[in-house]
């Protein structure tokens, strides 16, 4: 505001002229005034508790402390939290003579925190206000900043990329010292939760192969025929009416949450299957069955092949449709002998993309797949998958360095492998098939 | 050379009989894709109308009329304090619920307060803190019942149960209504008065703080890839990990809250704020590639007039071609958020699957969501919770579905062909 007036002032007097419009001065001004304020704060608010602590530590009440350890640190918090108001009373007899230090410190830390800052501001705020002449370039610098900005907001994409590699990998190298790689991905028996008398045992392959049966067989049985002649209807057959509001009422079926699939699949199909594979006489069929999660899974990825089939389709060009109904196809025959063989690669791109979605998929496996580690080919049995594995590691009450803690990040990082391979593999393949005809 | 074939006798009986099974194969094939259609959608009618039907119920419940004289059997309650803060605790201290069950057993022979829910008392602490007048006379009041007479009395009865369900019925003392508790009270062990109220205020708390995260961070990356950067190594590498980014499985980005905001930095755990930034996480690169190809549908022209009457390359993009852009941006937007409302699997590592029978109270408090809550109830042994599992997957259904609709009309709304 001030900047504002200020450089409307210089403006206003004759002869001079500005390079940039009064309200750039105003946010130069406004930005100097704030930004460094901010960065102070954000420091401040990290650093602060520690030193509040530190000066608890010092006083009088806190030398009859336990020395160390899990005990100190409940009672330490337990006073925190009394003396910010969070709780009414303490819930540890020994924090009630540290409220008062607590309370005092923070007060005092406060003070010196809010006092700073304002300094800063104002220092911040002068700066800027004195650099405020005719031919100060206002503008560039403000849009100088404002850049910085979107750089930095895409940067997050970066950070997050890395914040998951480097805690799945920090975590799995803890895992990997207690327990070998070779054993992870090749051990056949899954029991981490053995008991005493036997070790745990984390062998992958049950697990792995549990994956596969339900995310890419039995799901991509049910999806792929289903979705690809969807798309074939809806894009060749289809009345332009229909086909519009057919595709997003298909689409629902990718947007309900998989939470409900899951209740879904368990409560209902599940049943469905056991009785009929007990009327067919298969043995030791379970409500727990890999196949009513993979034919639920199946149906939730319906809408994505399809959409990715019917891209593909219609990114053959409408030459060689023509062509082959010219030379008398009929167009089943067109499409199966031409569209299709061309459209193959991207077809195969989606369903590559779908069976890496359907590997990650947990809570319809988690709900509906049952949680015991077998290797069967048997689909009305009860097999386990990678996520569901996660799952049912890291939920419960666990101490955070148990090697059965630690497998659930190995599991996420050698999901995140393979569904980052499919991922590559597939874009490779639409974008190699999309150049052909581009 | 000697090449006299005859011509092809397309009238021959042959040559009809070939083509007549080509047209026949024509007919086969519409049909199978006719019928991929019909079963991918009966698919979803079918779904959703099992979830329809069990869930339908869930919002009703079955009342029981009981009469409650407190002339007879005084409630020894100072009246002046029901106002009060802690006029909760000194009804319940007065021994209400005595009195309920006393009054049950009363009007419907012995173990009759078994016919009636075991927190039906609470409802008659609230009506009294609304009318304390109660106190001096005799009310009927309607008790919800217990979860086994409401199913009977929905079901149709069998057994001893049974039959007193049906006495109950026969005498008028059943009756059925809307069950608002069901949209008033948060999560509890008796299906009886499990609402969701407190889970639908975790998933607006939760949703409201992914928004405020990703939307800004998601808009201001698509702006600068789109006009602004350079085409070089660490620009594709950001790109690069968007799109990566897209397609990780949900349960990564729980990992990743689990081992980074709850271990490193001791962010409040199961609270709506690491549910928020956990799902910002898995939402800011949907709306990236949403917001690019909004930015990139805006045509070029519309800059290049920008820049020629003299505005700098900021004002061209925070002036016209993000107003322009906006529709598209949001409509990706809704249909991210609608994703990240529906998202189970990362909650759950992150603790939000504690049994939470309070409203959250602020952002850092303990919290679930709507799917957690769907989740944790279908676990659930006791039948009664089979209806409200439903009913609370209604309801999610409805809120994501209008999310979707919303993000529909604004596509048509707004779609400008250039």
């Amino acid at each position: 505001m001030a900047g504002r007036q200020r450089s409307n002032l210089l403006a206003g007097r004759a002869g001079t002229k500005l390079h940039s419009r009064p309200q750039y001065h105003g946010w130069y001004v406004a930005l100097w005034l704030f930004a460094p304020a901010a960065l102070f704060l954000a420091v401040w608010s990290s650093v602060s508790p520690a030193l509040i602590t530190n000066q608890v530590l010092t006083s009088e009440a806190a030398q009859s402390l336990p020395s160390f350890g899990f005990e100190r640190g409940a009672i330490l918090s337990d006073a925190r939290s009394v003396a910010e108001g969070k709780q009414d009373r303490v819930r540890l007899p020994a924090a009630a003579p540290l409220v008062q230090p607590y309370a005092d410190a923070s007060h005092k830390y406060a003070w010196i925190g809010i006092a700073a800052m304002l300094a800063l501001a104002l220092a911040g705020g002068l700066y800027a206000f004195t650099r405020i002449k005719p031919d100060f370039r206002a503008r560039t610098r403000v849009e100088r900043i404002v850049m910085l900005f979107l750089l930095l907001a895409s940067l997050v994409a970066i950070l997050t990329t890395f914040g998951i590699v480097l805690s799945l990998l920090f975590e799995s190298i803890r895992f990997f010292r207690l327990v070998s790689p070779a054993e992870l991905l090749f051990g056949t028996t899954w029991a981490p939760q053995s008991g005493a008398p036997q070790p745990d045992t984390f062998g992958g392959i049950p697990l792995f192969w549990g994956t596969v049966l339900i995310g890419a067989i039995i799901a991509m049985i049910v999806a792929i025929p289903i979705g690809m002649m969807t798309a074939v209807y809806l894009t060749q057959y289809a009345a332009p009416a229909v086909r519009r509001w057919v595709k997003p009422i298909l689409e629902i079926l990718a947007g309900v949450p998989t939470v409900v699939y899951g209740y879904f699949a368990a409560l209902t199909v599940a049943p469905a299957l056991r009785n009929f594979a007990v009327m067919l006489g298969i043995p030791n069929a379970s409500t727990e069955s890999a196949l009513a999660a993979g034919i639920v899974m199946g149906v939730m990825i319906i809408p994505f092949v399809s959409s990715m089939a019917d891209d593909s389709i219609n990114a053959v060009p409408q030459a060689m449709r023509d062509g082959s109904l010219a030379l008398g196809a009929t167009p089943n025959e067109t499409i199966r002998q031409v569209l299709i063989p061309a459209a193959l690669p991207g077809v195969m791109g989606g369903i590559l993309l779908a069976v890496s979605r359907a590997i990650g998929e947990t809570m319809i496996v988690v709900m509906a797949a049952g949680l015991s580690a077998n290797m069967t080919a048997n689909p009305f049995a009860s097999v386990t998958t990678v996520t569901a594995q996660i799952v049912k590691l890291l939920t419960g009450d666990q101490e955070f360095d148990s090697a059965k803690t630690l497998a659930a990040f190995a599991l996420g990082l050698v999901l995140f492998i393979v569904t980052l391979l499919l991922n590559i593999a597939a874009l490779r393949i639409v974008k190699k098939y999309r150049e052909a005809y581009e | 050379m000697n090449r006299e074939t005859a011509p092809t006798d397309w009238k021959g009986t042959v040559m009809q009989k070939r083509i007549a099974g080509r047209y026949a194969a024509e007919r086969r094939f519409k049909l199978f894709g006719l019928g991929a259609v019909l079963l991918s959608g009966a698919f979803l009618a079918f779904l959703l109308f099992v979830m329809v039907g069990n869930g339908a119920r869930g919002f009703t419940y079955t009342h029981v009329a009981v009469p409650i004289d407190f002339k007879s059997t005084p409630l020894t309650v100072d009246t002046s304090r029901l106002g009060d803060a802690d006029a909760d605790q000194v009804i319940a201290n007065a021994g209400l619920a005595d009195i309920v069950a006393f009054a049950a057993d009363e009007a419907l022979g012995d173990g009759g307060a078994e016919l009636i829910s075991e927190n039906a008392w609470k409802e008659v602490r609230s009506e009294i803190k609304a009318d304390p007048e109660l106190l001096n006379g005799k009310t009927v009041f309607e008790l919800p019942a217990s979860s086994a007479v409401d199913i009977m009395a929905k079901d149709g009865a069998r057994g001893e149960l049974g039959a007193r369900v049906d006495a109950l019925e026969r005498d008028g003392k059943l009756g059925t209504g809307i069950h608002w508790p069901f949209f008033k009270n948060a999560d509890a062990t008796d299906p009886a008065v499990a609402g969701i109220w407190g889970a639908l205020k975790g998933s607006v708390l939760t949703i409201f703080i992914a928004f405020l995260i990703a939307f800004p961070t998601g808009v201001l990356a698509a702006l600068y890839l789109e006009e602004y950067a350079p085409k070089n190594r660490w620009t594709d590498l950001i790109e690069v990990s968007i799109n990566n980014l897209a397609a990780v499985p949900s349960i990564i980005f729980g990992l990743l809250a689990l081992a980074v905001f709850i271990n490193w930095f001791g962010i409040c755990q199961a609270s709506a704020l690491v549910g928020g930034l956990t799902l910002a996480l898995m939402t800011m690169p949907v709306i990236v590639i949403a917001s690019r190809n909004a930015i990139k549908s805006v045509p070029p022209s519309i800059r290049d007039a920008a820049l020629g009457v003299g505005a700098s390359p900021v004002q061209v993009v925070f002036h016209h071609v993000l107003p322009l852009a906006l529709p598209g941006i949001l409509t990706g937007t809704i249909i991210g958020m609608a994703r990240a409302l529906g998202e189970t699997a990362p909650l759950l590592l992150i603790g939000m699957r504690a049994f939470i029978g309070d409203v959250p109270g602020g952002i850092c408090s303990p919290a679930t969501v709507l799917p957690m809550q769907i989740f944790l109830w279908s676990d659930e042994v006791d039948r009664g919770f089979v209806e409200k599992t439903s009913a609370a997957i209604i309801v999610l259904l409805i809120v994501l579905l209008s999310m979707n609709a919303f993000a529909i009309y604004l596509r048509n709304k707004f779609e400008k062909r250039w």
